[in-house]
């Protein structure tokens, strides 16, 4: 028998999702080419190390918008943690870490997802910020500027990690979760076991909608 | 050729003819452009992408009211650490043979790096060309065993080239003649710069110079640590979620999370 599926997702909270992910992805990519000497062959494809920075440049603008986008649209669900039912879900490590038969419940994003959220928020602004007084060095002068390229790559360090534990615990870390990314729709049992007190509230106020499985 | 030149820079000697100034911009073929009158002879303002050495005026009234010219003629100091060289990305700048600091033009992307990082404010950025142009101390007349152009173009002798230790004993030798504040300014930090100055006056004295020129600390944060963490942070992650993956396994959904009872969790 097939498991029902939940529409967890809109389509334009998925758009934005994947605008902000493809645009972060590329400016990860583009920028270890410039960062690295040894990487400066990335470019190839864009026809040298100054095709990089091309491509760097655009994809900076879309990344800033739908980095503001996912701002507006997430932060008042992975923005915020709620306490207590957080901080148990942090002391048991969200079950990751050791086996649990029960995860403590949390909202619709768990406060590993809200830190995450929180994180790219933050360095995504970071590296907005940064990025556009590297446009426009004059504005701030030699000994500011040191420090902006610091930031820079930091901001860079830890999103380029980060990007990985995401790509990790959406897909092969936690089975079924990518779906929330392709059709906007996941498995309930999946959901039960992930967001347990958000399917809940969702059954309690009649609001779960379930996909019409074509059978 | 091979051995390490140093330019020496007398401002003692220097009357502010400006033909080094001339010299080279007619040898590296930059064009003149509009200019503004800012009350002063300095001309231009400052250095432009197409202006790589400016004489500098300024007056100077000592202590007892004494009125005298500074000229001093600013440019790149082709330092030894050269913290332009540390953070260019396109390998545009680069140490020539003879420890001089080289530019290769074609490969300069445009970054503005080097601006922020030089001590001595020197690069400048040339928006239509979108890249950066500075002094390369003549390396292509060097090659030919020629003096720099502006060096060739002095009539009053305060500037020559020679090698390292000969110009800064010399130089040396001058400081102690002229006596007072004299001093000689590059030899002493960033490893050394391969232009000096013989200065009269103590270095605070000259419109925008370097008192303590290093190379800024940020460099070795970004470089040596930010960058190597990078790779290290992302292949740590990468190697912790395959780990994850095979000693705790994913999550998966436990029996009660189905609507009915399945024989096997998972998707
Ligand atoms: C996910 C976001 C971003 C990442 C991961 C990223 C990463 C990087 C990296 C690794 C570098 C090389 C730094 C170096 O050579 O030291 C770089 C350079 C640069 N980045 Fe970013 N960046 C991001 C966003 C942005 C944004 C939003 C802007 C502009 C608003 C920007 C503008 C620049 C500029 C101007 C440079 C200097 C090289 C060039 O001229 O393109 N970056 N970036
Ligand atoms: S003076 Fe500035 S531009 Fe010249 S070599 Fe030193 S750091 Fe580079
Ligand atoms: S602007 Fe050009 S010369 Fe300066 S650091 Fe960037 S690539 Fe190198
Ligand atoms: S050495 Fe050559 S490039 Fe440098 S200031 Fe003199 S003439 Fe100009």
């Amino acid at each position: 028998m097939k498991n029902k599926m939940v529409v967890v997702t809109s389509g334009y909270e998925r758009f934005v999702h994947w605008a902000l992910a493809i645009s972060c992805l590329t400016l990860c990519y583009t920028g270890l080419g410039i960062l690295f000497k040894e990487l400066n062959f990335l470019g190839v494809i864009f026809g040298g190390l100054k095709g990089l920075v091309t491509v760097h440049d655009f994809m900076a603008v879309i990344f800033a918008i739908s980095l503001v986008l996912a701002i507006a649209m997430w932060w008042k669900e992975a923005g915020i943690f709620v306490f207590p039912e957080d901080w148990e879900w942090i002391k048991a490590a969200g079950g990751y870490l050791w086996h649990l038969d029960h995860v403590p419940e949390t909202g619709k994003y768990n406060p590993g997802q809200k830190a995450f959220f929180l994180t790219v928020a933050l360095c995504g602004l970071l590296m907005v910020v940064t990025g556009f007084f590297m446009w426009y060095p004059e504005k701030l002068g030699g000994d500011l500027m040191d420090w902006v390229y610091v930031l820079h790559v930091l901001g860079f360090v830890v999103i380029f990690a980060f990007f990985f534990v995401h790509l990790y615990l959406g897909t092969i870390g936690n089975p079924g979760s990518v779906s929330a990314m392709i059709s906007g729709k996941m498995e309930l049992p999946v959901l039960r076991m992930l967001h347990p007190k958000w399917v809940k509230e969702m059954e309690h106020e009649g609001k779960l909608m379930i996909a019409n499985d074509k059978k | 050729m091979g051995n390490e030149l140093v330019k020496l820079i007398d401002t003692t000697l220097c009357t502010a003819c400006r033909g080094c100034q001339v010299a080279c911009k007619q040898w590296n073929e930059m064009p003149g452009l509009r200019t503004k009158q800012t009350g002063t002879y300095q001309n231009p303002p400052d250095l432009q992408w197409n202006t790589w050495t400016l004489i500098r005026f300024q007056e100077y009234e000592d202590k007892d009211k004494n009125f005298t010219w500074i000229f001093r003629k600013d440019g790149c100091m082709h330092c030894t650490e050269a913290s332009c060289v540390k953070v260019c990305p396109s390998g545009s700048l680069y140490y020539t043979d003879i420890k001089t600091v080289g530019v290769h033009h074609e490969k300069c992307i445009g970054c503005k790096e080097c601006i922020s990082a030089c001590p001595f404010d020197i690069p400048r950025y040339n928006k239509e060309t979108e890249k950066v142009t500075k002094c390369d101390l003549c390396y292509s007349r060097i090659k030919e065993n020629l003096p720099p152009a502006c060096v060739k173009s002095c009539p009053t002798g305060a500037l020559t080239i020679g090698p390292k230790d000969e110009m800064i004993k010399k130089a040396y030798a001058r400081v102690e003649k002229l006596g007072g504040d004299a001093n000689v300014y590059g030899d002493k930090f960033v490893g050394g710069t391969h232009v000096i100055y013989v200065l009269q006056f103590k270095p605070e004295v000259y419109d925008e110079l370097a008192k303590d020129p290093k190379v800024p600390q940020t460099i070795a944060l970004w470089k040596s640590i930010l960058k190597p963490l990078s790779l290290l942070g992302a292949g740590g992650v990468i190697g912790g979620s395959i780990l994850h993956y095979f000693i705790h396994g994913p999550h998966k959904p436990h029996p009660e999370h189905y609507d009915e009872p399945k024989k096997q969790g998972g998707a």
